[in-house]
């Protein structure tokens, strides 16, 4: 029992700094129908970023605003460069896009990174925690509510009922209907990318401090991928329940069957989740049906 | 568009592939030429080209299922891992022939491709490419976690035989990897213009027009998902046979993301445009490979060994500029060189 509300506990930490991932997805749906795999880059730039400054010597505030600066330049700029032109073109071939991103940034991560994996230093003391018999670590912790501080305040900031907000809803209906009511469609792109760049910027630099910088991190994007179809693409409220689910979900399977089926069952729950997410409610928990006409 | 003063007189010339004396001398010329010109090069380029058209073979297959069916597929590498697989246990731990393993793997890959094209009869587009993502991790996670398939060690494989002939070197292994690509090529060719293949290209435009149609979605988004996994299966044995081994790590998800650029590059929807997509890929890889040690001699800080990193930039880079400046891809190039060659005494 002890073990179970262990693995629960550590597990819904993770959870909720997948929720943080996966609201940066959301926001880009929710307002622009696109699906974007990319955001796992600039979670891993984020991080990285971050890491140069703290390594420089920069403190915490400082390099906390230069990388935001950083990240959302890249934001702007992908965005200006290869999003915008598809405005109006096939929603598909912006899906493919955001993969082609992915692949260009992940060679110049993959070049920053050089084949090693780097340590962030110790932000606050690395204390275990124990209440009862469950222990966490403190900068599970410290990242957990930071995370959901962050992600919070993205909610209520969209939970606003604003024209602005309107005219990404219509954009998010249809790029080329919205441009004709007047709608500064590519307002609403650069706002978006800026803003979701910023998020994932923000989920990477709360994952660093709980593990280190090394060449998978950008596929944490894709987990945050998982997370909002699971919740729902358009809900991101949902995406905080799912990503607690997912949390814990893969940590007590992985606790649990890992003994049993030899490893690796953390990277495969994930995807087990999805399968049985997509089979059985194909939009996600509070996502919405879409209708479609021949 | 038919060549100029060139007209068909009889069903059996409509409905020919190869229809002209030149069409006829060109196929010709190209097969000598890939039949002779291992006896000329050094085994560095038979060894590019055996793996362009292994590459072939298994974008060819994806060509099927999402260039003409419309079906986004991202777990192609496991569906090439389970064809190598299958080869390696049937020739390593059976003693089968490779001749029967090459299309049982095939068929192998294929009935794994039925389950992981179920998803498909509910869900489309990102969802969809998202289940196939699913599916490519569980694929190789049971791989490496099955005792059959040698686990993290993976498995050695002998080389094919016929009698005492022993395909062992490059050269001969070519061979075999050229004429089943041809094979395969013609197959594809052939299937796309007939029921089976206009019913892909129906889905692919409008699935529910096409089930108002008459056309069962079921059987043919499974067909196509079989077919394309069939294509990924022979590869891999083909695969298998060359490196002589197959280990998990071979088949990875940024491969899926290069077959996909592949037949976006080369052109969704159109054979020729496979060839081309393909070729220019790994021709970008031979460049980056080439480029690589000057770029680290030149700027010392990149360091060493960033040849896998920048080819996958360089990928990303081409993929980007494709999407943005030639949506259509190569083949949309060649259809309008071919068009001008065609009615050659006028213009376009």
């Amino acid at each position: 029992m002890i073990d179970f509300i262990q693995f629960s506990v550590s597990g819904l930490l993770i959870g909720g700094l997948y929720a943080l991932v996966a609201a940066s997805v959301v926001l880009v749906f929710k307002s622009t129908q696109m699906v974007s795999i990319a955001h796992g880059q600039f979670l891993a730039f984020g991080a990285l970023f971050f890491w140069i400054f703290i390594e420089l010597g920069c403190p915490i505030w400082l390099s906390l605003a230069l990388t935001f600066v950083l990240v959302g330049m890249m934001g702007f700029i992908v965005q200006h460069f290869t999003i915008r032109p598809l405005i109006g073109r096939h929603l598909f071939t912006a899906f493919i896009m955001t993969f082609a991103i992915f692949m260009f940034l992940d060679g110049i991560f993959q070049l920053f990174l050089g084949g090693q994996s780097r340590t962030l230093p110790a932000l606050i003391a690395n204390d275990v925690l124990r209440l009862g018999g469950v222990a966490v670590s403190k900068t599970l912790v410290v990242s957990f509510l930071a995370s959901l501080a962050a992600f919070l305040a993205i909610a209520t900031l969209f939970a606003k009922r604003t024209i602005f907000g309107l005219g990404m809803r219509a954009v998010a209906e249809d790029h080329r209907l919205a441009q004709s009511t007047g709608i500064s469609v590519k307002n609403v792109f650069v706002f978006i990318w800026i803003v979701s760049a910023l998020v994932a910027a923000m989920a990477g630099i709360a994952i660093v401090n709980v593990m280190d910088i090394q060449y998978p991190l950008p596929y944490i994007g894709v987990k945050g991928l998982i997370v909002a179809m699971f919740g729902g693409m358009e809900s991101i409220g949902g995406a905080l329940l799912a990503g607690l689910i997912l949390g814990v979900l893969e940590n007590i399977s992985a606790g649990y069957l890992d003994p049993i089926l030899g490893g690796g069952v953390r990277e495969v729950a994930a995807y087990v989740v999805l399968l049985v997410i997509l089979m059985v409610k194909p939009y996600g928990l509070f996502g919405l049906p879409r209708i479609e006409r021949v | 568009m038919r060549e100029s003063g060139i007209f068909d007189e009889s069903y059996e010339k409509d409905m020919a592939i190869v229809r002209t004396r030149r069409h006829w001398a060109a196929l010709i010329g190209t097969i000598a030429f890939l039949l002779l010109i291992p006896l000329i090069v050094s085994n560095y380029y038979v060894n590019f080209l055996s793996n362009i058209f292994i590459t072939v073979i298994a974008a060819l297959g994806l060509q099927i299922v999402t260039g003409y069916c419309g079906q986004i597929s991202l777990g192609q590498p496991a569906f090439i891992a389970v064809g190598a697989f299958t080869s390696a246990i049937l020739t390593a731990h059976f003693h089968l022939s490779f001749w029967l393993a090459l299309p049982l793997s095939g068929v192998a890959a294929g009935l794994v491709g039925l389950i992981g094209g179920a998803p498909s009869l509910r869900i489309k587009g990102f969802y969809l490419a998202m289940a196939t993502v699913a599916i490519f991790y569980l694929i190789v996670w049971l791989i490496t976690h099955l005792k059959i398939t040698g686990g993290t060690g993976g498995l050695t494989v002998p080389p094919p035989q016929i009698g005492n002939m022993v395909f062992d070197t490059d050269k001969r292994m070519y061979y075999i990897v050229m004429i089943v690509t041809l094979i395969m090529t013609f197959y594809a060719r052939n299937l796309v213009r007939t029921r089976v293949g206009r019913a892909f290209i129906a889905i692919r435009d409008n699935d529910i027009a096409a089930e108002v149609m008459g056309i069962n979605l079921y059987y043919y988004k499974l067909l196509a998902f079989f077919i394309s996994c069939f294509y990924a299966g022979v590869a891999g044995s083909l695969m298998a046979h060359w490196y002589l081994m197959v280990h998990s790590d071979q088949y990875t998800i940024v491969q899926a993301v290069f077959y996909i650029g592949m037949i976006i590059i080369g052109g969704m929807g159109s054979i020729p445009g496979t060839y081309f997509g393909v070729i220019l890929v790994r021709l970008i890889d031979e460049v980056v490979l080439f480029c690589c040690p000057l770029l680290s001699s030149t700027f010392p800080w990149v360091g060493r060994a960033p040849a896998a990193s920048l080819g996958v930039s360089a990928f990303g880079l081409v993929l980007i500029l494709f999407i943005l400046y030639e949506p259509n891809g190569l083949a949309y190039r060649w259809e309008v060189i071919k068009a001008s060659y065609r009615i050659y005494p006028f213009k376009n």
